[in-house]
């Protein structure tokens, strides 16, 4: 009698396992999706006595487990989103990744941020007022009001990545330099469209006819914030007040009206009307200069024409779209942001012209006969 | 001789498909039962780390399996020329042999047997290139001696699950 030279496994206690390796590097795609019933059965020859027969073994069979595993990043290119006062629907821009091996929903939760020192340089010294979180449901990369209006990611499949967008108003006034916000991304169940799923719980119990929940997310901002297998996330990024000055230019013109002589050509002769025409140019295309005033001497020789300021869109012979402006300081009856006077003592034109939004040009006139 | 099961009302069907689904043994001597085991690593008080073979109850993409095959002779007879031919799972991606198991033959095709660095896997370019443990499709054992009478023995491999 031969005697059986296969030996037996140990199964337990400190068997030497020899080293398996993990799988290759792969995606999350080509993970085995979680729920997939993974059977092996052997099929077996075999004679007795010369006889051949076959057999089958039994079926050992377990379940893939759900991997719970995405990524939040700031998408922002390492900056800062520019803001300026007031402005409202100001957008950060994150990245969540999903890399478990099944399809998923995300919480999204936007918060203000104290606590990202060494993520994002610089001093978090205000707050925006109005957080709201949005997913980028036409995934064209940028934030569209009303269109982009979900707030939870909605069936992510493995691999897939969705840009979440953080949106705010910034304070009206204030000397203010940053706010930083995060985003906090929660696992939820997938599986039903356009309903956000329950949020994912580890299973304790390890079952072999169920597909368990196994969370294996890293420590996403690697400062203790988030923790690792929590199955949450965590990104940060900043707002900045970052424009401090514009490029504003001014550039006057003069413009012959009517000499009272020639219609066509009219000349700068005694009594003629002259258009005196001034651009306020803001060069700095993303903020806006707030407050602007000019002052302007009537020349020497000339004699300001009562009532002629007008301020306005440039066009035509100097502002197109405009308003005519009172010549006296008393404003009260202003109501459309623009005011002017002339003080005939000191002979000065003050044009109150208030903003001029980035890239934008205003456009001041007054009139003068030549004495 | 007809097949007396055929005679038992189509209900049987159900039912036997049943007994086929649960380890039911087939009548024959040979009884082979499958098992997937996975390592389960506990630390012990003098902070030791254990590693043992537990059934595979928790298993995501990346674990180690063990696939094991343990076989019994409940006959009387010897029975010789036995061969086990493991065709690998869907989403499983062979390894190696197990730690104290014969080593199999591997196949890419399930025709052509023999070891690994013998086989070979068409290329993209219409040319071959050797075969890996991720090529592996069928691991196949093939007993050169006889399983006495009540004799048993255990044979595995190890893999991971894609």
């Amino acid at each position: 009698m031969f005697r059986n030279r296969v030996r037996t496994l140990l199964l337990t206690g400190s068997a030497a396992v020899a080293t398996v390796g993990t799988a290759h590097a792969q995606t999350a795609a080509q993970n085995t999706t979680a729920g997939t019933s993974i059977s092996n059965t052997a099929s077996v020859t075999y004679t007795v006595n010369g006889t051949a027969q076959t057999t089958n073994s039994t079926t050992a069979t377990f379940v893939v487990d759900r991997k719970v595993n995405f990524t939040v990043i700031a998408d922002q290119g390492g900056t800062k989103t520019q803001v300026n006062l007031g402005q409202v629907d100001a957008v950060t821009k994150f990245k969540v990744t999903n890399t478990t091996n099944g399809i998923q929903d995300f919480y999204l939760d936007p918060g203000q941020s104290l606590i990202a020192d060494g993520l994002v340089t610089g001093i978090d010294d205000f707050d925006m007022s109005s957080l709201r979180v949005f997913v980028d449901s036409n995934n064209n990369g940028v934030y569209d009001a009303g269109v982009d209006t979900k707030t939870y990611v909605d069936e992510l499949a493995p691999d897939a990545s969705v840009a979440v967008f953080i949106v705010g108003n910034v304070p009206a006034s204030g000397t203010l330099s940053q706010a930083n916000v995060n985003l906090q991304v929660i696992a939820a169940a997938g599986g039903l469209a356009n309903t956000r799923g329950d949020l994912l719980v580890p299973t304790v119990l390890n079952s072999d006819a169920t597909v368990d929940i196994v969370f294996a997310d890293d420590d996403n901002d690697g400062i203790g914030v988030d923790l690792p297998r929590n199955g949450e996330g965590r990104a940060y990024a900043s707002y900045e007040i970052g424009t401090r000055n514009v490029a504003l230019t001014v550039t006057k013109s003069a413009l012959v009206l009517s000499d009272g002589v020639s219609t066509l050509n009219p000349k700068a002769l005694p009594g003629a009307l002259v258009q005196y025409c001034l651009f306020v140019r803001n060069a700095t295309l993303t903020a806006s200069a707030n407050g602007v005033q000019l002052n302007d001497i009537v020349p020497a020789n000339t004699t300001y024409v009562p009532g002629s300021i007008t301020i306005g869109t440039p066009g035509g012979t100097c502002v197109s779209l405009g308003s005519t402006e009172d010549d006296d300081a008393d404003d009260a009856a202003e109501t459309d942001g623009v005011t002017a006077s002339f003080n005939s003592t000191n002979r000065n034109v003050n044009a109150i012209v208030g903003n001029v939004g980035g890239g934008g040009t205003v456009a001041v006139a007054f009139k003068v006969t030549i004495n | 001789m007809p097949n007396p099961i055929r005679t038992i009302a189509p209900i049987a069907i159900p039912l036997a498909a049943m007994l086929c689904a649960a380890p039911a043994f087939a009548a024959g001597p040979l009884q082979v039962e499958a098992k997937v085991l996975t390592e389960q690593k506990t630390r012990a008080a003098d902070g030791t780390v254990r590693v043992a073979l537990v059934p595979a109850r928790r298993i995501v993409p990346g674990d180690r399996v063990t696939f094991v095959l343990a076989y019994r002779n409940t006959g009387a007879q010897p029975i010789g020329n036995v061969v086990l031919d493991n065709p690998v799972p869907k989403g499983i991606a062979y390894r190696a042999p197990a730690a104290t198991s014969a080593a199999p033959d591997l196949s890419v095709d399930g025709k052509t047997f023999g070891p690994l660095a013998s086989l070979r896997v068409a290329a993209a370019n219409g040319t071959t290139r050797a075969a890996t443990p991720d090529d592996v499709t069928h691991v196949r054992w093939r007993l050169e001696r006889p399983i006495t009478a009540g004799a048993q023995g255990q044979l595995a491999f190890d893999a991971v699950l894609r």
